[in-house]
């Protein structure tokens, strides 16, 4: 018979991880040893400490999980709420920037002939609107090329602090860090006030993560990048940051190409 | 999965606040429960649940029905009590906090003078915790799920995307770790 490990013994306490015979040689020799029982007890003395360490719900976990989440999943457009329901679709069906240039186009297009009809009757000019969605545009195209320049940095910061273990290379890593701290969070609220919440949303997100890159001790160690890896893998923080990048490019590729052709 | 409940979740995913308020009142005293194990702290715990509950309910049509809503529900928490776990130790490590600070998740245990009895009690529970802490969050939540959760091997390796010999050695480990902080009290580990 095979020697029982504690390992053994430990499957066995839960009779799970082990074939049928082994279970039954096990048991056996607990019945003829009176020193496997004892490593047996010992056993079971160490897990029945760890049944001190429970815990009940407080009665209001329920509605304060719900405060938290019913506004993000409004945000999220996943609730259709009686009173924001019209909101919430005209904003979900906004979001995508495709169909936000489209109602961006409609809308000129709507405001260019009410302003001509008015104008047209009394004077012969160009609609202002025109002009004013032309200079949105391009204030949106700035946006997007500055928000994709510093998810690029902050994208580089992560990796150098998860796969590096040069002193020098971290310490300008961690100025990086703390110069990105600040523009992330004035882009933040750049893209808030563009409208484009999902980015802002996102921005915020990364901000602890740049925050603790940022006040890392001159002396991080191979557990903390190990850490930062895990971290980064179970969070898909990397992915989700070249994903945006990639968005925001390309939505800035489209806005210059639609403006090239508008001014042929 | 009950005709009740399959309703529920119909209306939730027509979008309608009330279905899902009802699917958190429903579920989460026992996704707390689980991710409290598994984090030792119940602000942790909460912030877990409410993150597994807001990924659930953002990928509900994802959700296809063949294993029940709660086993689905159990394994988001899991592991988005996974990824409490290990954000606070990245955080910890990459920002520690003084001496004494709620970085160790469990709370000391009482040092005000008090009988011998109690005292030796007091010293093995710290070291149970300070054991606790040195777990790896797979090693404890595999034991959690094991142990308090009461979920086979095979379940545990589904949940934490483990194979088997990894799985059983993460409990293994833990179960040292915890003989090891019972057999040597008051010794620094």
């Amino acid at each position: 018979m095979n020697p029982i490990t504690d390992d053994d013994l430990v499957l066995y306490r839960y009779r799970d991880g082990l074939d049928a015979a082994r279970i039954e040689q096990i048991a056996a020799a607990l019945a003829e040893s009176p020193a496997l029982r004892e490593r047996y007890a010992a056993i079971e003395r160490a897990i029945a400490n760890f049944d001190s360490q429970d815990v009940e719900p407080d009665p209001d976990l329920g509605s304060r999980l719900w405060r938290r989440l019913s506004p993000q999943l409004e945000e999220a457009g996943v609730i259709v709420s009686s009173s924001r329901g019209m909101l919430e679709h005209l904003r979900s069906w906004l979001a995508p920037p495709q169909a936000r240039f489209a109602f961006a186009a409609m809308a000129t297009v709507l405001v260019a002939i009410g302003v001509g009809f008015v104008v047209g009757r009394q004077t012969v000019t160009a609609p202002p609107q025109v002009a004013s969605n032309e200079v949105e545009a391009a204030a949106a195209r700035v946006l997007e090329a500055y928000v994709a320049a510093n998810l690029r940095a902050t994208e580089g910061v992560l990796l150098t602090a998860s796969n590096s273990g040069d002193a020098s290379l971290l310490e300008g890593n961690r100025e990086l860090a703390q110069s990105l701290v600040e523009s992330n969070r004035l882009y933040a609220i750049a893209a808030v006030r563009a409208g484009n919440t999902q980015l802002a949303a996102f921005l915020r997100q990364l901000e602890p993560v740049l925050l603790s890159l940022a006040n890392q001790p001159g002396t991080a160690t191979i557990q903390s990048s190990e850490d930062l890896r895990h971290f980064l893998d179970s969070t898909d923080l990397l992915f989700q940051v070249r994903t945006i990048e990639a968005r925001l490019d390309r939505t800035g590729k489209r806005r210059a190409d639609h403006d090239g052709d508008s001014r042929i | 999965m009950a005709d009740d409940e399959t309703r529920w979740i119909a209306r939730a995913r027509a979008g309608e606040a009330a279905a899902f308020r009802h699917l958190v009142d429903v579920h989460g005293a026992v996704l707390f429960r689980v991710c409290f194990r598994i984090t030792g702290d119940r602000a942790l715990a909460e912030d877990a649940v409410q993150e597994a509950l807001l990924s659930a309910f953002r990928h509900l049509a994802d959700f296809d029905g063949r294993s029940a809503f709660s086993t689905w529900l159990y394994r988001i928490a899991v592991n988005a009590a996974l990824v409490q776990v290990r954000k606070r130790r990245y955080l910890e490590v990459a920002w520690p906090q003084g001496e004494g600070d709620a970085a160790v998740p469990f709370d000391a245990a009482d040092e005000s003078p008090t009988p011998d009895r109690h005292a030796m009690s007091a010293e093995i529970s710290r070291d149970v915790d300070a054991e606790l802490a040195r777990m790896t969050p797979v090693e404890r939540a595999a034991f959690v799920l094991r142990h308090q959760e009461g979920r086979s091997i095979e379940e545990i390796c589904a949940v934490l995307s483990l194979n088997v010999s990894s799985a059983k050695h993460a409990i293994f480990r833990a179960v040292r770790k915890l003989r090891a902080a019972l057999e040597a009290p008051g010794e620094p580990a």
